[in-house]
Parts: structure tokens; C-alpha cells; sequence
């Protein structure tokens, strides 16, 4: 469950930022010949709701439908008594409560219109048990898949997700800096309490505890020896922008190349030419509603590589003068003619 | 520790499933309900979906959408082969096609993607939920072991959360300072829920930048996990003196807490429970705050999810048995003070009930 600071800023996310995302997301549904768009959202699955509305699940789930005309509403699973915080940090029409939510949803669009023509992001992904009651609250209802149409609406960026990506780029660049050599348990609560106290809505801290014997991100319980190289990985969400940031605890010269590096690939992206010198590499952005969604890289087929003008987070393995570099940083695939770039700094001095 | 209590588990639930008639089954989980998965994958998910596709003979494939979540899988899930697909759906029905003839279960049916459960695959679905909810709730002692340790770190935290609460603090700096504490000692997961205030405070939330104020009840919920088991203790605290109200009131909830413990034991509902814990609140006539306008639950099992079965309610008719582990609390709003908590991890023994929590029952004053 998220346990860190959610909550609404009309300077960060104005209405009118919202409002223009919903105009965007009603221009296609009439296009594509749609009442109404339902999406899901539980704690893992956040980014398709709260790019409309800045609503974010602690706990539990929701639907959020747009109706082609009038006022969203979404449909929560939490308590009623749990109302009064939704509205608080959230921008919806209005807030409906029960725990079948699909069926209350199925049951208010088809209150309006029998037969509906009702586009589902991610449909095929739906939880079955939300689709079935979809149908039962709204037998008429027409379901059909958006997401073909309502992917590039979400994965390009606007200024007010650069500036969200760029402050939770800046918190995981704190906490990562708070880390002063420890034992690993005590390196990890600093990343954590730094990144929570800077307001971060959510923090995963990974640890790759031995460079020299395996690079991947593990998360600690209890307690865990480091080697003479390790790297610490802080993924950070603030107001529903995430973004993952590495940190390698090396020799600083080795460390700054790898990074000079990383930048040079990032820049050719969404062309992956220049990872050619990684040994293992990803690219990871927001698709649908998914904040992190595996996107291109070594391990990954490429058939979802990320459109122009999306944030992405970048991360990669580098073999230099045979010591392991773990290097990472979120970035802005450039419009067309343009390069992408790092949205922070990945060094630390 | 974590292998054997996973060996276990599998063995656990490919003999259920043997008695069932079950060939293979498929268990959901996500970072909100991840027990199912836990449950049989040993792993602890935190990005994206996973399905892990059991046998009856106890092996297990597990399907991660998150690249990053399937890289850690691969270190952190003994025993389990690991598998990456951006379209966890897809891969998981392209296995069962090749077993669509035999008998399959998923659990929980419900959460699976719905291309899956979709009635024109090859393949049919036939909902196990009770099946694996019985193992989920029934401890071994290696379970319990775990729940224990877990009942110990949440007694921990909460003195940790009496000494970094102090007036002017904002809510999500406390739980920051929690959250530290806990990843400190090694405890890499946690439930968490706050409240803070007088009477316009209706229940907890995650924490907000609201400032703790000299006067103010304290509330939440602490609930660490041990190799994914979780234990939940909840207290609620004073910054300053209590006032007469708020002893009176939290005399009442003290009340309820001990007359739902002295319910609990083998062979009792879990309404009986609840029952046990309201009455108390209507002989001082406020039954009206055991309504689900004022609180959601009295209580409500613990283990591999923060919030299972059985949900200690008067219309929930699930008996206790021994192994089971509750979390018994008859948190509601009080309509002099505000929203009080008050709450203890328990174990069904055979005897009756082992309390798991030894935070003591009382309204805390901290310094304001």
C-alpha cells in the first residue's frame, strides 16, 4: 500500500491541466464513437486514473468513467467514510462507493443509455471479475478495448508530467544522496526517510549488494552483507509521476564514465543503437495504466518502443576495465529532430 | 527460514489440489493482493502483475509483467522459475493451452485478467478462492512463527511511532520516520494508516501534511511484515494530557477489545466476535458507531495480506479454528473525542486465544 504523502496541489496540477487531458482523452472518444470510457485503477495500476483526475488508491480499487458528456465519476471500493479524502486530494465529478464496482459502474452508464458504446483501457487486462460485472450492471453495454487510441494520448508527456517526473527525479536524487556508507539496512532507511520526508508518495529502494558476484536489485530483509562495489536503485512516485534512479557505489571515475555513457544512449532513444556497449539495458514508461511499463531493451522484443515525447526511466549494466557499473535515470524521448535527455543528473558526488 | 516455510506452502497447496482434482492452478497477485501469489511463488510483488501457474506436483511457474519485478524474482523467489512477459495473459493461456483438457483452478478467479477467464478460451477456469483462502487462513506453525516475529516488530514500531510523534510534526514526516525504522531492522514491508485530530477525524488515511496539534488523538494502524506475514497492533495516543473525555472514551473501546479477545477460540464464529465487541459499545449506547457508517470491520484475519479472511463482522458466520490468526479491533468513531483505535494480533489456539501483541492497552500521553 502507499504509505507516503498523497495529496492534491493546484500549483503542481491545476485544473485546467486536468481538464485539458479530459478534452483530449472526450476528442477521441468521439472519434472513435464512444459514450463513455470506464478505467481501471487499483495501487499498482494508477497511471491511467490519476493522469485525469490526480487520484491515487492507498488501498484497494476503483473505476474511473468519463462520460461523453457531463461529469466524470469514479467508482470506489473504499469506505464512504473514505470519501471525504478522495475528494480532497482528487478531481473527479463526483464519488460513488460500493464494493462491487464494476456493477455499480455498469449499473450509472446504463442508467443513461441502455447500449452504450463503452471503451475500456486495457480491457483485455481487466480484472474478470470487474468485466462480469460490467455486463451484469449494464447487459446492453457494448465493452470494447481502448487502449490503441488511448495510448499516445497517455505516454506523451505535457509540462505539468515533465515537472512532476522532474520533482520526483530530484527527490530520488536527495535520497540516493543520503545514503552514506553503512551497513546496507542503514543505507536503505536513509534513501527511505529521505525521499518520504521530501514528500514522495511512494519509495522502493533495491539493492544490488555485490557488484562482483551479481548484478541484479534485490529487496533486503533482513540483515545482508555489501561488497566492495554495490548500487543502490530508488524508484520514486510523487503525485503519479514515477521514475527509477540508480546510484553505484564505485570508484567515482568509473562511475562518471558510466554515466557519460548512459546520457550518449539515452540520446539516440527511441532508438536503441546506442546501448550496443550494455551488457544488459531497459527502458521502462507509462503506457496505460501501468507507471512502469517494460518498454524496449535487452530482455524486452521492442514492439512497444516509447513514442516521442514520453517520460521514460533508463537503466542499464556497463562493463568497465572489467568492473560492473549499474547506472540509471529518468529521461524525455525528444520530438521529432530532437535528443533525448536525462532528466537529472545521475551523478553523485 | 523463507525456503522451508515456501516448501511447505507448495506442498501445502499441491496436496490440496490433489484432493481437489485440481491438475494445475493459477494464482493472481498484485502489490495490493499479493497473499494468493505469496502463497505458492514465495515472492513478494511489488510492480505491475504476476500469475504464478502451480502443479499438483507442486512446481511452479511464475509470470511477472514488470521486467524489474521479474529480475528480483529471479534472486528472490527459490524454487520458482521465473518468467518475463510484457503480456502475462497471453504467455500464461499460450502454457494452459497445452493443458486445456485437465482440470485447472485460479485463485482469486475474480482479479485475473479477464482476456484469461474469458469463456472462448480453449482453456476453462474454475474458481479455486476457497480453496487456497482455507490454506491462507489456517497457519502452520512455521506461519505462526513468522506472525510472532511480525507481532514483535509491530510492538517495536509502535514505541518507535510514541517517541518521533510530537506536536507541529506533519503526518507523512511520522510515517517517514516509521517507515525508516523498520527498513533499518530489516523489515522490507508495512500497512500503515494515520489519523490525527479531535472529532471531525472519521477514521485513518495514509498521511497527509496535516500538523499534530497539542490536544490531538493519535491514531494507526502499524502492521510490519516477516517474510511477507503481516501483524497489526493499533493504539491511539494523546500529545499532552487526556482529557476526561477521552479517558471515558477510551475506557469504552478497552472494554470491547477485551470482551472480543475473551470471545476468541476454536469452534466461535467470527460474528460472535464482533457481537462480543459491540455489545459493549451499546451498553453504553453507542451502537450506533458499530455501523458500517462509522467503522468498517471489528477485526479481520491477518497472515500473507494485511487484511484476509475472515473479516470479523455479525454476519460473517466463518468459525475460528486453531492456527488462525486475527487482528482483533473495535476501532470506530466516538461521538465525544473522535476517532479512537484500539487493537491486538491474536492466534486461535486450541485452548482458546494466544494475544500476539504486547503493547500495552492504554491511551498514551506524549509530551506535547
Amino acid at each position: 500500500m502507499r504509505r507516503g504523502l498523497i495529496s492534491r496541489s493546484p500549483v503542481e496540477l491545476p485544473d485546467a491541466v486536468l481538464e485539458a487531458r479530459l478534452d483530449r482523452v472526450r476528442a477521441a472518444m468521439a472519434k472513435a464513437e464512444l459514450d463513455a470510457l470506464a478505467i481501471y485503477t487499483n495501487n499498482t495500476r494508477t497511471a491511467g486514473v490519476s493522469w485525469l483526475t490526480g487520484f491515487v488508491p492507498y488501498w484497494s480499487e476503483a473505476l474511473l468513467v468519463v462520460p461523453g458528456r457531463g461529469a466524470t465519476f469514479l467508482v470506489a471500493a473504499l469506505s464512504f467514510r473514505v470519501k471525504p479524502w478522495i475528494e480532497r486530494v482528487s478531481r473527479v465529478g463526483a464519488v460513488l462507493h460500493a464494493p462491487r464496482i464494476g456493477l455499480k459502474a455498469g449499473q450509472e452508464i446504463a442508467a443513461a443509455r441502455a447500449d452504450a458504446a463503452v471503451g475500456v483501457v486495457d480491457l483485455d487486462g481487466l480484472p474478470a471479475g470487474i468485466t462480469d460485472d460490467l455486463r451484469e450492471g449494464g447487459p446492453g453495454l457494448a465493452l470494447r478495448d481502448a487502449s490503441d487510441w488511448f495510448a499516445p494520448l497517455r505516454s506523451k508527456a505535457d509540462p505539468a508530467e515533465i515537472a512532476l517526473a522532474m520533482h520526483a527525479a530530484a527527490i530520488a536524487h536527495r535520497a540516493l544522496g543520503a545514503a552514506s556508507p553503512d551497513t546496507l539496512g542503514a543505507m536503505v532507511a536513509a534513501v527511505e526517510r529521505e525521499a518520504r520526508h521530501r514528500g514522495a508518495e511512494e519509495i522502493y529502494v533495491a539493492v544490488a549488494a555485490d557488484l562482483e558476484r551479481d548484478a541484479r536489485f534485490v529487496r533486503i530483509e533482513g540483515a545482508a552483507r555489501r561488497g566492495e562495489t554495490f548500487a543502490l536503485r530508488a524508484t520514486v512516485a510523487y503525485k503519479g509521476s514515477w521514475v527509477r534512479l540508480v546510484r553505484t557505489i564505485c570508484d567515482p571515475a568509473l562511475a562518471e564514465k558510466a554515466n557519460a555513457q548512459l546520457a550518449a544512449a539515452v540520446a539516440g532513444l527511441p532508438h536503441s543503437h546506442g546501448f550496443s556497449e550494455f551488457r544488459s539495458w531497459l527502458v521502462e514508461g507509462c503506457r496505460l495504466v501501468q507507471p512502469l511499463d517494460p518498454m524496449i531493451g535487452s530482455r524486452v522484443d521492442g514492439s512497444l518502443a516509447p513514442s516521442l515525447g514520453a517520460v521514460v526511466s533508463v537503466r542499464g549494466a556497463l562493463s568497465i576495465d572489467g568492473q560492473t557499473v549499474l547506472v540509471g535515470a529518468p529521461a524525455l524521448i525528444g520530438a521529432p529532430g530532437e535528443a533525448a535527455s536525462l532528466l537529472v543528473d545521475p551523478h553523485f558526488g | 527460514m523463507q525456503k522451508t516455510l515456501a516448501e511447505e506452502r507448495r506442498q501445502r497447496l499441491a496436496a490440496a489440489m490433489r484432493e481437489a482434482g485440481i491438475a494445475h492452478m493459477l494464482l493472481y497477485g498484485n502489490a495490493w493482493q499479493g497473499d494468493y501469489l505469496r502463497y505458492a511463488a514465495a515472492f513478494g510483488i511489488l510492480e505491475g502483475h504476476g500469475i504464478a501457474l502451480v502443479s499438483a506436483e507442486g512446481e511452479v511457474d511464475l509470470f511477472l509483467d514488470s521486467a524489474s519485478d521479474a529480475e528480483r524474482a529471479e534472486c528472490e523467489a527459490p524454487g520458482t522459475r521465473v518468467h518475463f512477459a510484457a503480456d502475462i495473459a497471453r504467455a500464461v493461456g499460450a502454457r494452459l493451452d497445452r493443458v486445456a483438457n485437465e482440470h485447472l483452478g485460479a485463485a482469486p478467479r475474480r482479479f485475473m485478467p479477464g482476456w484469461l477467464a474469458d469463456k472462448t478460451r480453449h482453456f476453462k477456469l474454475d474458481d479455486a478462492t476457497a480453496l487456497v483462502d482455507r490454506l491462507l487462513m489456517h497457519k502452520t506453525p512455521g506461519e505462526v512463527e513468522a506472525m510472532r516475529r511480525a507481532a514483535q516488530i509491530a510492538d517495536d514500531g509502535y514505541g518507535e511511532f510514541l517517541r518521533v510523534v510530537r506536536a507541529g510534526r506533519r503526518q507523512f514526516e511520522i510515517v517517514a520516520d516509521i517507515e525508516a525504522y523498520l527498513r533499518r531492522i530489516g523489515c522490507p514491508d508495512n500497512f500503515m494508516i494515520i489519523g490525527s485530530g479531535g472529532k471531525d477525524v472519521l477514521g485513518m488515511t495514509p498521511p497527509s501534511e496535516r500538523r499534530i496539534a497539542t490536544g490531538d488523538l493519535v491514531t494507526t494502524e502499524l502492521t510490519p511484515a516477516v517474510e511477507g506475514y503481516f501483524a497489526q497492533v493499533c493504539r491511539t495516543l494523546v500529545v499532552g494530557k487526556a482529557n476526561d473525555a477521552q479517558r471515558r472514551a477510551f475506557a469504552v473501546f478497552v472494554e470491547a477489545l477485551e470482551a472480543g479477545i475473551a470471545a476468541v477460540g476454536p469452534g466461535v464464529r467470527a460474528a460472535d466476535v464482533a457481537k462480543a465487541e459491540n455489545d459493549v459499545f451499546r451498553k453504553y449506547g453507542l451502537g450506533e458507531y458499530t455501523t458500517s457508517q462509522w467503522t468498517r470491520v471489528r477485526g479481520h484475519g491477518m497472515g500473507l495480506f494485511a487484511d484476509s479472511k475472515p473479516h470479523i463482522l455479525e454476519d460473517v458466520d466463518t468459525v475460528l479454528e486453531p492456527g488462525m490468526t486475527l487482528i482483533v479491533h473495535p476501532n470506530t468513531y466516538h461521538p465525544e473525542v473522535g476517532y479512537i483505535v484500539l487493537g491486538d494480533a491474536v492466534l486461535v489456539t486450541d485452548r482458546g486465544v494466544e494475544v500476539l501483541c504486547k503493547t500495552p492497552r492504554e491511551l498514551f500521553e506524549i509530551t506535547a
